[in-house]
Order: structure tokens, then C-alpha cells, then sequence
């Protein structure tokens, strides 16, 4: 087990406060929902779980003043990725159980597979949840403007589905720049508080030169 | 398609912005090293990340030391050299993929353009077969990936199908710069949107060019009512990429250089959307005179308290 100091990213003299805004810090940043549908999803929750035992690991340490390894792996969350639990069954449409069956293959990570068949639906018979699957499946692979679409396109024919709306405004929320990049409606403020400085600047200058 | 992965200088701090430039300089001289005087050239601020990302990942030592620079010996610079393969595998990536850079110039351009990006090519020959020997699979892929851009230009692609080709070559290419599994499958994504990233912002900053030129272009296809309209579709469009991009990035594990390509992914990035898509050539030009008042403003006050 790699140290639990260097896994916080502090050190060892590290005050009780100190090592809890790191903890907070990474648990953030490898929080499980930010990568839920993404590739990277089992990496992060492993992260997530060398976390937890080194914080736990920590904690046990500095409380009985020896490690205590027995614990920690008691405190790692548990997260499960599966769709399972979102199973939206408000169409009952004849394809139902085909769309059963892609999102069983999406779990199961095989994707290539998963938009063969959604791609040999056709075009009259696709409905939201189709669209839906689809945005999941090429937002996997990284065709990120077409599952905007998809999904934006799957809230246009379902708007009541909360999974399809949490989703698309996941995306929609990555697309304002809020998560990097550039937020592009900010800047005009920030342009005019610049021009203010300026403004103050160039005041204080000539006032300089008064004296 | 150079010149995007940069660092914010005013993010950055003076040690940090004197130890990226000294990995700049250290870079120009191992391709000097490697390739000859004329490979120089390619030089470019990505090929520069590069070489930090892969000294980072791979926890290689660098030592910085005095030296001149070669393009102006009056100028005193410091350089870095990284033990190991960072530099040699920049510089490789730096010359193959300027040699492949001309050849689509060639294959795109009129006439007077393309005589000159032939004769520049034809001084590249022996740094591209002497790269190609030592990274033979980068080379591959770079052809790769040519052939697959031509492909989706000829299919009038969409913006996604027009990035991959991009996106996967640096997605093997960042690969490579780990042995252990689970960091490749991080840097392969990190890679992807990279990669992605980089050519969005290429084909958004050339978009009014090759709509007065007839070129291909995914945006064109996505023109909006007005042109600010469609900046603001594309910057959505690379946001979206650079979301991606930085959770790929936070999971990977970096040693030196971190605070330099930290400064890149959370700022450099955002800042070169600002520049490319929202300033126009005239603005640049108004904030250039701009930096220049504030100068003179702080000549104006050492000087005022001089005189006090």
C-alpha cells in the first residue's frame, strides 16, 4: 500500500484540519458522479477508494497512535455504475426489451456493438429512449457534439425523463465553460470591472502628478 | 494547427515561466542535437507540453544550465535537459509531424504556396527518415491519421468525425508515455480529448479563411445568423471538450512540471478560446497598445518616486 500521507498529498506533520481539506479536495475531484458514463469511471472510483483508505488509514493512526489497516477498507464506499436503477419504462414500445438488451450490452462495455444495434433501428421507429441510448453510447467515444444533440433531441421527445434530463444538462452545464475552457458570457463583465481599474488608475495618476 | 497548448504567462510564476522557457530552449537544442540545424524550425509550444508531460509521468531528472541561443548568440538562455526520453521523443513528434503538416499544404494550396512548402519540405526529408527510424509506429499513425483526415474532408464529416482522426493520434500518442495499465487508459482519453481539442480550435480560428477560400471546414456547415453566433456555438463545442479533458487529467499522476501543465490545462486552454475566437485581429492589436501604456505608466511611477 502506497503511503497515506503522499496519497493526500500532505505531510506528515500535517495538522488534523489540513488533512481533512485534502481529503475534501481529492474526494471532490474524484467524486464517482463527475465520471459516471465516462470511460474513465472505474479509475476514478479506484482512486476514490486509495482516498478514503488512506484518510481512514490516517485518522486510525493519529486516534490510536499506531495504523490500524483493519478498518479502513470498512469506510470505502461502494459505488455501483450499472443503469439498473433507471430503468425508464414510459414508452413500452415494441422495442422495449431490444433497448433492454443494449442497455445490458452498454453495461457490460461493449459499446461497438450497442450502436450497431441502435443504428439498425429504423428512423420511423426511434423514440426518445433511442436517442437517449445513442447520445450514451458516441458520448463514450468521444463524439461529444453528437451527443449533445442525441440528448437534447431525447428531452425534446420525453421531457418528463428525469435520466435523459440530468444528462443533458450535465452536458449543457460543460458546455458554459463552468468546468473548463471558456465562459464566454462572463468576459463582458470582467471587461467592464477592467475598464473601471483603468479608469481608477489612470485618476490616480494624474493626481500624482498634481502633487 | 501548432501553437495552442501554452501556458497563461501571468498565471504562471517567475521560476515556473523561467523553467518552461528553459525546457523551450533545451528543446530547440536537442532537436538541433538530433536533426540537424534546419529541424530548429519546427519548434513549436506543443511539442514543448509534450516534453514536460512525458518528463512528468515518467519521473524523469532534469538539470538547467546556462547557454546561448542559437538562432541569437547575443542572447543569454537558460536551457533544460531532461535525462531520458522526453526531449528525443518531442523532438521526433516535432519533425514528423511538420513533415506531414507540408505535405497537406502541398495537397491543398495554390501554386505559389505549394512550390515553397515543397522546396521546405524537400530540407525536411532527412530529419523525417532519421525520426521515423528511431519511432517508427509514430510515424505510422501520423500517415494514419493523414488518411483518415482526407477521408472524413471528402465526406463533408460532421465536427466529431472531422476531430477523431486527430483525436486518436494523440490518443496513441500519450499512450505511450506510460507502462502501467491503468495510467494508459487515463492518458488515452486525456489524449483523445486533447487531440480534439486541438483541432476544433485549429478548424474555429481558421473559419473565416476557408469560408473566403472555399476549404474544408466542420463549422461551416454549422454557421449560425451571425458570426458572433457561431463563436459562441464553437467555444460551447471545445468547453465541452475541455470538461472532458481536465477529468481525465486530475486522475492522472504528475511529478515535476505539475504547477507548468496545470497552468495550461485550467488556464492556457480558456485563454486561447478568448484569443482565437473573441478577439478579433484589431483588439489584439488595441490589447498589445494596452500592455504597452501600462509600461509606460510604471516607467512613469519608478520614475516619479525618483524624483520624490
Amino acid at each position: 500500500m502506497k503511503d497515506p500521507y503522499q496519497v493526500l498529498g500532505v505531510s506528515r506533520s500535517a495538522s488534523d484540519e489540513e488533512i481533512k481539506k485534502a481529503y475534501r479536495e481529492l474526494a471532490k475531484k474524484y467524486h464517482p458522479d463527475k465520471y459516471n458514463d465516462t470511460p474513465l469511471a472505474d479509475v476514478a472510483s479506484e482512486k476514490m477508494k486509495e482516498v478514503n483508505e488512506a484518510y481512514h488509514a490516517i485518522t486510525a493512526e493519529r486516534k490510536n497512535g499506531s495504523p490500524d489497516s483493519s478498518r479502513s477498507s470498512a469506510y470505502s464506499s461502494s459505488y455501483d455504475s450499472s443503469y439498473s436503477s433507471s430503468y425508464s419504462n414510459s414508452y413500452g414500445s415494441s422495442h422495449q426489451s431490444l433497448f433492454d438488451e443494449i442497455r445490458a450490452m452498454i453495461n457490460g462495455g461493449n459499446f461497438s456493438a450497442a450502436e450497431e444495434m441502435l443504428s439498425g433501428i429504423p428512423s420511423d421507429e426511434r423514440n426518445a429512449e433511442w436517442y437517449y441510448l445513442m447520445g450514451v453510447v458516441v458520448y463514450r467515444k468521444g463524439f461529444l457534439s453528437d451527443a449533445y444533440n442525441y440528448f437534447q433531441t431525447a428531452c425534446r421527445m420525453d421531457p418528463s425523463n428525469e435520466e435523459y434530463q440530468s444528462m443533458f444538462r450535465r452536458i449543457q452545464q460543460q458546455r458554459s465553460g463552468s468546468q473548463g475552457g471558456y465562459n464566454a458570457s462572463s468576459s463582458s463583465a470582467a471587461n467592464d470591472c477592467c475598464d473601471i481599474c483603468t479608469c481608477l488608475i489612470c485618476t490616480d495618476c494624474l493626481c500624482n502628478g498634481c502633487r | 494547427m501548432f501553437g495552442y497548448l501554452r501556458p497563461e504567462r501571468e498565471e504562471l510564476k517567475v521560476r515556473e515561466y523561467e523553467l518552461y522557457r528553459s525546457v523551450y530552449c533545451g528543446l530547440c537544442k536537442s532537436l538541433g542535437k538530433d536533426y540537424g540545424i534546419i529541424s530548429r524550425l519546427t519548434l513549436s509550444y506543443d511539442c514543448t507540453m509534450l516534453a514536460m508531460l512525458t518528463a512528468s509521468l515518467k519521473s524523469e531528472c532534469s538539470h538547467v544550465s546556462d547557454g546561448r541561443c542559437r538562432v541569437n548568440p547575443l542572447k543569454k538562455c537558460l536551457m533544460c535537459d531532461i535525462e531520458g526520453e522526453a526531449m528525443h521523443l518531442a523532438g521526433a513528434v516535432s519533425v514528423i509531424m511538420t513533415y506531414y503538416k507540408l505535405s497537406d499544404t502541398i495537397a491543398d494550396s495554390g501554386f505559389l504556396k505549394r512550390t515553397g512548402a515543397r522546396i521546405i519540405r524537400a530540407l525536411f526529408k532527412g530529419s523525417l527518415k532519421k525520426a521515423g527510424k528511431s519511432y517508427p509506429e509514430i510515424e505510422s499513425d501520423v500517415r494514419e491519421m493523414v488518411q483518415a483526415q482526407q477521408i472524413a474532408e471528402e465526406n463533408d464529416s460532421g465536427i466529431d468525425a472531422s476531430a477523431d482522426p486527430t483525436a486518436k493520434l494523440l490518443s496513441k500518442l500519450c499512450r505511450r508515455l506510460s507502462d502501467d495499465e491503468m495510467t494508459q487508459l487515463v492518458l488515452e482519453r486525456f489524449g483523445y480529448y486533447l487531440g480534439r481539442w486541438i483541432y476544433i480550435i485549429d478548424a474555429a480560428d481558421d473559419l473565416e479563411k476557408d469560408i473566403k477560400h472555399h476549404s474544408f471546414n466542420p463549422f461551416i456547415k454549422e454557421q449560425r445568423k451571425t458570426p458572433e453566433e457561431t463563436y459562441l456555438f464553437c467555444n460551447e463545442t471545445l468547453n465541452m471538450t475541455a470538461a472532458q479533458l481536465i477529468m481525465a487529467y486530475e486522475l492522472l499522476e504528475l511529478g515535476s512540471y505539475k504547477e507548468i501543465l496545470d497552468n495550461v490545462v485550467y488556464h492556457g486552454l480558456s485563454f486561447q478560446q478568448r484569443e482565437c475566437l473573441f478577439e478579433k485581429k484589431s483588439e489584439k492589436k488595441d490589447r498589445k497598445m494596452k500592455k504597452q501604456r501600462h509600461k509606460d505608466y510604471y516607467t512613469f511611477l519608478s520614475g516619479g518616486t525618483d524624483r520624490r
